[in-house]
């Protein structure tokens, strides 16, 4: 496996994948930061972040793992190299080896992005300091979706040769999430989809907002976290990656 | 003479249509096996078989006299070397870098790395990318990646498949070197019975996924002396076809 994940490294040279990922995280930290700050916002920063951060996460990490899995498995798909190495390794290694490299690129954007988010506000001087309690919990809640999306990704572009149906695919997918988020009457909705698990694993409410309601008056606290889905969650992505590595080591390179 | 490659009742059948059938392949030591057939015969098929890629509906694969299955694969896949359909390479990186990768892969020194190259004749390119590769030399970095471990057996799909005249000579001679200088057994497919009848000593011809003759090719030359081997060749396909 060592050396499968050495030769990932290898293949990559020159490909700027790592690169590519870090600009799209660079773009995630803009977005997500750009803003007004107010006393009030200042005030209210770490917990502002809480409650808005999983709606950008939600647009930008699912484009994350689309750019890497396509780009990883491109390669081999232009060279025709998965029959060669079908033959110097297990076609299941293969997949884990990708899958880990892969992974392993997207967490670490995650955990910059993470690190950027209590840095910045530090900086701009929110008034107390980071709840790391609930920031560590927001950190696994945003690698646990990613890394379902991840699967997804990965095992639609191991199978097809055209990364253009995996990123059709992962657009669509993201579409669904991210609506799922814009409609908190259906809630089941959201759960329906690995994309819409940015909203479901959010656990920092807005309150006291109507249309009336000035912003003066809003405020942000901890909701109950929903356990039983983010197992279902967990769950989900072994049976994605258990089923992705079958239809992998089933296909006829 | 030891038996390389044994397979009993190879068949493989896609939906209704068999591609192989009830094959019985025998490959000698040392020797050079042409595997001939017009397109579609069911070649590339029997190849993929023998190494893996595609499991067979029914019927065995012995390689070095050990039963090929899912858990020996890799192991007995380790002395074979293999040219498939088309060159594997990546298009970003040079001709040694992605020997590179195979060679840490297989974990042979990287002194065989400059060997094949010079066996090939691309010691001079090895650093220039192979996006840049003539058809060619894409095909001769095939075969470099085929031999880097030495196997002691070779399979080689279409091996001259788009080479001009000089690349098909080229590369016949040195398949021809290959079982005298490295005692490889090697494995030829080929739809164009002029290139096996040039390389190789025993040959075995398909046709529907049938194996219509296997033996010496001597053999085959001495079956009707009053015909060419194309008209020979024609005979055992053409019948197969017709039916």
């Amino acid at each position: 496996m060592i050396k499968l994940l050495k030769c990932e490294y290898r293949k990559t040279k020159g490909r700027y994948i790592f690169l590519t990922a870090l600009l799209v995280t660079a773009v995630q930290i803009v977005w997500a930061l750009y803003g007004k700050y107010t006393d009030t916002v200042l005030m209210n920063g770490w917990m502002t972040f809480l409650y808005q951060l999983p709606l950008v996460n939600a647009i930008f990490l699912p484009l994350l793992s689309i750019i890497v899995s396509s780009r990883l498995c491109d390669i081999e798909h232009k060279g025709v190299i998965f029959k060669q190495l079908s033959v110097i390794s297990e076609k299941g290694k293969i997949f884990d080896a990708k899958f880990i490299y892969g992974v392993s690129i997207v967490i670490f954007c995650n955990i910059i992005s993470w690190a950027s988010t209590i840095i910045f506000g530090y900086i701009i001087g929110f008034s107390s300091d980071v709840p790391i309690n609930l920031y560590l919990l927001y950190l696994l809640f945003t690698i646990a979706p990613t890394v379902a999306v991840y699967i997804f990704q990965h095992t639609l572009s191991m199978l097809f040769k055209n990364q253009a149906v995996t990123f059709f695919a992962g657009i669509i997918g993201t579409f669904c999430g991210l609506f799922s988020m814009f409609l908190p009457n259906i809630p089941l909705l959201r759960k329906l989809f690995i994309w819409g698990y940015y909203g479901v694993l959010q656990f920092v409410g807005m309150f006291g907002w109507t249309k009336e309601t000035r912003m003066a008056d809003v405020y942000f606290a901890v909701m109950d976290i929903d356990w039983l889905f983010f197992a279902i969650l967990i769950a989900a992505s072994v049976v994605m990656y258990i089923i992705g590595r079958i239809l992998f080591c089933r296909k006829e390179v | 003479m030891n038996e390389i490659i044994r397979t009993t009742g190879l068949t493989k059948k896609y939906g209704e249509n068999y591609s192989v059938r009830n094959l019985d392949m025998r490959v000698f030591e040392n020797r050079i096996y042409g595997f001939l057939g017009p397109n579609g015969a069911g070649k590339s098929t029997t190849l993929k078989m023998l190494l893996g890629l595609a499991s067979p509906t029914k019927g065995e694969v012995d390689i070095f006299g050990q039963r090929m299955n899912s858990k020996n694969r890799i192991e007995i896949l380790k002395e074979v070397g293999s040219l498939i359909e088309s060159p594997s390479y990546y298009s970003h990186l040079t001709a040694a870098e992605n020997l590179k990768i195979l060679a840490s892969l297989l974990d042979v020194p990287r002194g065989n790395i400059e060997k094949v190259l010079q066996i090939v004749r691309l010691d001079k390119q090895q650093n220039k990318k192979t996006a840049a590769f003539s058809l060619g030399m894409k095909q001769r970095l095939g075969l470099a990646s085929a031999l880097l471990s030495f196997p002691k057996l070779l399979i080689l799909d279409e091996p001259t498949n788009g080479l001009d005249p000089a690349g098909i000579q080229e590369m016949r001679e040195l398949i021809k070197t290959l079982p005298r200088q490295y005692g490889m057994t090697v494995i030829v497919s080929s739809h164009l019975l002029s290139e096996i009848d040039q390389m190789a000593e025993d040959i075995g011809i398909i046709a529907n996924g049938k194996m219509m003759y296997q033996g010496e090719l001597n053999m085959l030359h001495e079956m009707d002396k009053n015909k060419t081997l194309e008209e020979i060749f024609l005979d055992l396909t053409g019948k197969e076809q017709s039916l």
